[in-house]
């Protein structure tokens, strides 16, 4: 068992409990800049997927793990962030410059959507933001003069300064060639961690918390709903056109169904079964929808054939997972993991019920 | 300090509260009593702007409060507790404490972002105020315990508390004592007067317990179905024929 002495109020604010906290971290973001230069090009570009799924899914943690807003239409955002960052780049505005105006865009859109929220919630803000999804695709679609309609777009390289960051280095004395543009995802994950993180554990964090806990209560401390909820769409968004401007220059060339409904049920996999409330969930969650494709591999050697050929197996298995989690562990990975460390922590005095919520008393004086 | 001129409000064809008119004077612990269903709940929660009122005004010393939002209550300087707790649960008492402050801070969203020398500064004085409620309640070896899993009197400690990480001038209490144990009703009327005394907090609670009300109320308001039946000490209150009847009449 581990103490943390704690010796002023600055310990419960940093990020890091203490020396050997920071030291596992330190040495996790060392590993991830040195990978490359011992993975193949497959591990790499795994890894850069995993990356930007992680943007996303940070972006969508915000939404629905911190506000409690569910939203179904997230490949929108993907698409949004996608089309604008490469429509940019065709028209040469530097990438440096157009990944930050997809992310506005993107956050302008999703304000919009946030209006939407602030009227419905739960199920009828799942089929709003839906809906929302078929409406960018419809019009990305038909929008032929700009988008290219159903042939699509092609993704110009990212440079900086002249400089192909989606060509990969040869290293001095190593086989292996290095992409930069995994540094590229790696650098703008941590950036966007870095400053989610200290949102969180500021005032508008706890004001996504609270409207997310107790809409009510969230009013009597002055919380205001509505802009709250907005800012928190807005936020979510931008971050998820990131992830999708960065994706378009994986995919190459885009297309209207790019993304679809099964990426928002992806991402929102991702959360969930990471953990919803917090933000190492969501490295889980990336892990886990990074290696699924794997696992669902391996599954098909083991099925009938028919049923493997019948198609609609992934969205099956996904939603079963989903479903799964929500009712078995709906703090995901990261809630299994605490409770694995604490039990290792208070060894032979762990309690099964430290983690049992008391009956809540009668809610029927709420206001609604 | 807290003026209702006329309140009224209606459910469909139910007045929950009629023509409804009092003065909390600066300093009061003012109590409304009535049977269930007299409309006690509906008069804090006009006064939080839950409900709109159809019919008349509420001041707040100069200011008419009849038509802000129910966020800008709270920086009236007007803070409360619920009848059946609404805390975040999911969050831990501290985190409870800190979410209060909200509209004491001083960061927008750059510098939180970039969490510099203010924000960081700004925690710390959050704390401090965390800390001085968590010392004034007792409140120590739950700090980090997340709320929905405390007991239920400790929870509506936890949720005064949080009420008084605002700084309000004037605190809504909706039943402090219910579901409480008769030792710590005890506490509670201790508390009350602590936080309305030391802290110069002016208390409106709804109460049934007239021991506690007996105990620590200035000032007593008696309702039945929306309607005011008398105002008194007490005593007075308690011995009007009135409110005798509306409570046997149930
Ligand atoms: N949101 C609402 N919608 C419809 N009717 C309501 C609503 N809130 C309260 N009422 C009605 O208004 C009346 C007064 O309710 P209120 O909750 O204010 O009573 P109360 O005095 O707090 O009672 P109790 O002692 O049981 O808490 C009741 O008849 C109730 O049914
Ligand atoms: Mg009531």
């Amino acid at each position: 068992m581990r103490f943390v002495l704690k010796t002023s109020y600055n310990r419960d604010i940093d990020v890091f409990r203490d020396r050997v906290h920071f030291f596992w971290y330190f040495l996790l973001v060392l590993v991830m800049l040195i990978a490359p230069l011992f993975a193949g090009t497959y591990f790499q570009s795994q890894l850069t997927l995993l990356f930007i799924s992680a943007i996303a899914g940070t972006g969508l943690m915000v939404l629905v793990g911190y506000t409690g807003l569910v939203s179904l239409g997230h490949a929108a955002f993907l698409l949004l962030g996608a089309y604008v960052h490469t429509l940019l780049l065709k028209y040469h505005i530097p990438f440096v410059v157009s990944l930050p105006l997809a992310a506005i865009a993107c956050g302008v859109f999703g304000m919009i959507v946030g209006l939407a929220a602030l009227r419905t919630t739960g199920v009828y803000l799942a089929i709003a933001t839906l809906a929302f999804a078929m409406i960018v695709e419809q019009v990305i679609k038909n929008w032929k003069s700009l988008t290219g309609g159903n042939n699509g777009l092609k993704v110009s390289d990212p440079t900086i300064f002249g400089f192909d960051l989606q060509s990969d280095v040869r290293v001095f004395g190593l086989d292996s060639e290095v992409s930069i543009f995994y540094y590229v995802c790696f650098v703008i994950l941590v950036l966007v961690l870095f400053l989610i993180v200290n949102l969180l554990r500021a005032p508008t964090g706890r004001s996504f918390i609270a409207v997310r806990d107790s809409e009510i209560s969230a009013q009597a401390m002055g919380v205001n709903l509505t802009a709250a909820k907005i800012r928190s769409f807005s936020l979510s968004a931008a971050l998820t056109g990131i992830a999708g401007g960065l994706m378009a220059h994986q995919i190459g060339h885009l297309f209207p169904d790019s993304f679809t409904i099964v990426d928002s049920i992806k991402l929102l996999m991702l959360v969930v079964v990471g953990g919803l409330g917090s933000v190492h969930g969501v490295i889980f969650g990336a892990i886990f929808l990074i290696l699924l494709p794997e696992a669902i591999s391996v599954l098909k050697g083991w099925l009938p054939q028919a049923m493997v050929y019948r198609g609609g197996l992934e969205p099956l298995i996904f939603g079963s997972i989903l479903i799964l989690f929500l009712v078995f562990e709906p703090f995901g990975i990261y809630g299994r993991w605490q409770k694995i460390l604490l039990y290792f922590n208070q060894f032979p005095l762990y309690r099964k019920k430290t983690f049992k919520r008391q009956r809540s008393f009668l809610r029927t004086e709420r206001v609604h | 300090m807290l003026i209702a001129d006329n309140l009224t409000c209606s459910f469909g064809g139910v007045k929950a509260v009629d023509q409804l008119s009092f003065v909390v004077n600066h300093g009061d612990i003012f109590s409304i009593i009535g049977p269930n269903g007299a409309g006690k709940t509906t008069v804090l929660n006009l006064f939080s702007r839950f409900y709109n009122a159809d019919k008349g005004e509420i001041w707040l010393e100069d200011d008419n409060i009849t038509k802000i939002s129910a966020s800008a209550v709270a920086k009236k300087g007007i803070a409360r507790t619920f009848q059946n707790v609404e805390l975040f649960e999911r969050e831990t008492v501290l985190q409870n404490l800190l979410i209060a402050q909200h509209i004491h801070r001083t960061t927008n969203l750059v510098t939180e972002c970039l969490f510099v020398g203010l924000a960081r500064r700004q925690e710390i004085r959050f704390r401090e105020t965390a800390e001085h409620v968590i010392d004034l309640l007792h409140l120590e070896q739950y700090r980090d315990a997340v709320t929905g899993s405390l007991p239920f009197g400790v929870r509506k400690l936890v949720e005064i508390g949080r009420a008084l990480c605002l700084r309000p001038r004037l605190l809504l209490m909706d039943e402090p004592s219910s579901g409480l144990n008769p030792e710590e009703t005890e506490d509670l009327g201790h508390w009350i007067e602590d936080i309305n005394q030391d802290l110069d907090v002016t208390i409106v609670m709804v109460e049934h317990d007239m021991s506690l009300i007996g105990r620590v109320a200035s000032r007593v308001l008696a309702m039945a179905d929306g309607r005011l039946l008398t105002i008194g000490t007490p005593k007075e209150v308690e011995n009007h024929p009135e409110v005798i009847e509306a409570y046997l009449g149930c």
